[in-house]
């Protein structure tokens, strides 16, 4: 039976009509078109459908879509909703921090994530923290580099 | 992958969610940070009609301390145990076995009720809450009790929690005066992993003479155990035939399921470097292997 839900996603109220069993990847893909939310292993080890949810990030395989009404949505598209790509993502672009691209936005939210919670973050930290994040084409070293730099451009007052 | 067909019931308070439990009997589950529970719907390894939402409850989430020690809610994310400071400075090996499940996506979503009640042999945090001597609140509309945490697993997913109740706190008491914990998780495949196994210990004293030494062990047997007869060291230098007697003394308690981790062998191989290596890490006063 469907019930209506009203989400947040990326600064907008959408009122929506949900399943109990659709999950929150389900509804954004489906329902609001946000293809840059992917579904990889369907069991949160990958990380391509990472979202932040009141700023933390989450797999959104795993999350009832139900159970994440209130709560603040923001998917890559929410990054650069004005035009203008966010620094972490112009910087994925210079340091050709990826290849295929598939796994691009999970990242790019999971290192939002991480430097809004600690904005100099150890090479062990970085690493610990984007290791639920899997590249197939090992752009790992690029990735990290592209992190370093984008926390440099932050400092320095980029957004 | 798709969750078959089920419904998501909403109550708003801990005596609600049980009555809703005990209607609904083997036809529904609690469902609170939801991570295992959506896997194993999704690859339908369970399945249950009624799925009992906790997350409504409200005061379930807390990190408190005060003289009797910590209480944690059982609704607190793993995250925010692993971060709070609180936490970190109490019981750093507490911190640092929520910090070591799955990734930080998960930790963020998974909570503290959910990973204890799961009963996994494989869970990260029973080995050190073992090791605490930590208690669990168990809530139910008849009565709210308090079982040790060595009580609460019965066997493979099994645990002490009766018809209608519900995992509600973890109480920790404070760590013996001058004792060190530490947590080694070891991970046979990614980082991100089920350990192979992990080795909690506790050790009050250090190489020259052990006051009191503590094992909790996890991945070793049906359910997470404590290593019972530990007192042989007591007042005792750690040396490598003393080592050799606590390796064997875990040797025989443990009973090994042989998993994709390790076989049994390897196991048994396993525990007997990695309670050595936690035992030594601690005499040295080098928690940081």
């Amino acid at each position: 039976m469907k019930r209506e839900l009203a989400l947040t996603v990326n600064g907008r109220l959408a009122k929506l009509q949900v399943e109990d069993a659709d999950t929150l990847l389900e509804v954004l893909r489906d329902q609001l078109n946000l293809w840059s939310v992917r579904e990889g292993c369907g069991v949160g080890a990958c990380g391509t459908c990472t979202v932040l949810m009141d700023g933390k990030p989450v797999s959104s395989c795993l999350v009832l879509a139900r159970r994440a009404e209130g709560r603040e949505i923001v998917t890559v598209e929410g990054l650069a909703a004005s035009g203008k790509l966010d620094v972490i993502q112009e910087t994925f672009i210079e340091e050709r921090a990826l290849q295929c691209g598939y796994c691009t936005p999970g990242f790019i939210l999971s290192v939002k994530a991480l430097l809004d919670e600690n904005s100099t973050p150890t090479d062990d930290e970085v690493r610990e923290y984007l290791s639920g994040n899997l590249c197939r084409c090992a752009g790992y070293g690029d990735i990290v580099r592209a992190v370093r730099v984008a926390q440099e451009k932050r400092r320095a007052g980029a957004t | 992958m798709t969750i078959p067909v089920f419904e998501l019931l909403r109550p708003k308070t801990l005596a609600e969610a049980s009555e809703l439990l005990l209607k609904h009997g083997d036809d529904a589950r609690l469902i609170a940070g939801g991570t295992t529970l959506v896997i194993l719907m999704k690859q339908r390894t369970v399945y249950y009609p009624y799925l009992i939402d906790l997350q409504g409850i409200s005061g379930l989430d807390h990190i408190t301390a005060d003289g009797e020690g910590l209480r944690i809610g059982a609704m607190a994310t793993q995250r925010a145990v692993e971060t709070s400071l609180l936490v970190r400075r109490s019981f750093p090996a507490l911190a640092d076995a929520f910090g070591k499940i799955g990734n930080v996506r998960v930790r963020t979503t998974a909570t503290v009720g959910g990973n204890l009640a799961h009963a996994d042999y494989r869970l990260d945090p029973p080995p050190v809450l073992l090791i605490l001597g930590a208690d669990l609140v168990l809530s139910s509309p008849k009565q709210t009790r308090t079982v040790p945490i060595k009580d609460f697993y019965r066997g493979l997913y099994e645990t002490a929690l009766e018809p209608g109740e519900i995992l509600a706190e973890v109480r920790v008491p404070p760590a013996p005066e001058g004792s060190r914990t530490l947590y080694l998780k070891y991970s046979s495949l990614s980082a991100n992993d089920w350990p192979c196994l992990g080795v909690a210990a506790l050790l009050k004293g250090n190489a020259k003479r052990c006051d009191e030494l503590r094992l909790g062990v996890g991945g070793l047997a049906e359910k997470p155990l404590l290593i019972e007869g530990l007192e042989l060291a007591r007042n005792e230098t750690i040396t490598d035939s003393l080592l050799d007697e606590i390796a064997r003394l875990v040797d025989e308690q443990i009973s090994p399921i042989s998993d994709l981790r390790g076989s049994e062998w390897y196991k048994r191989e396993m525990a007997r470097v990695f309670v050595k290596r936690a035992i030594c890490a601690l005499a040295e006063e080098d928690p940081h292997l």
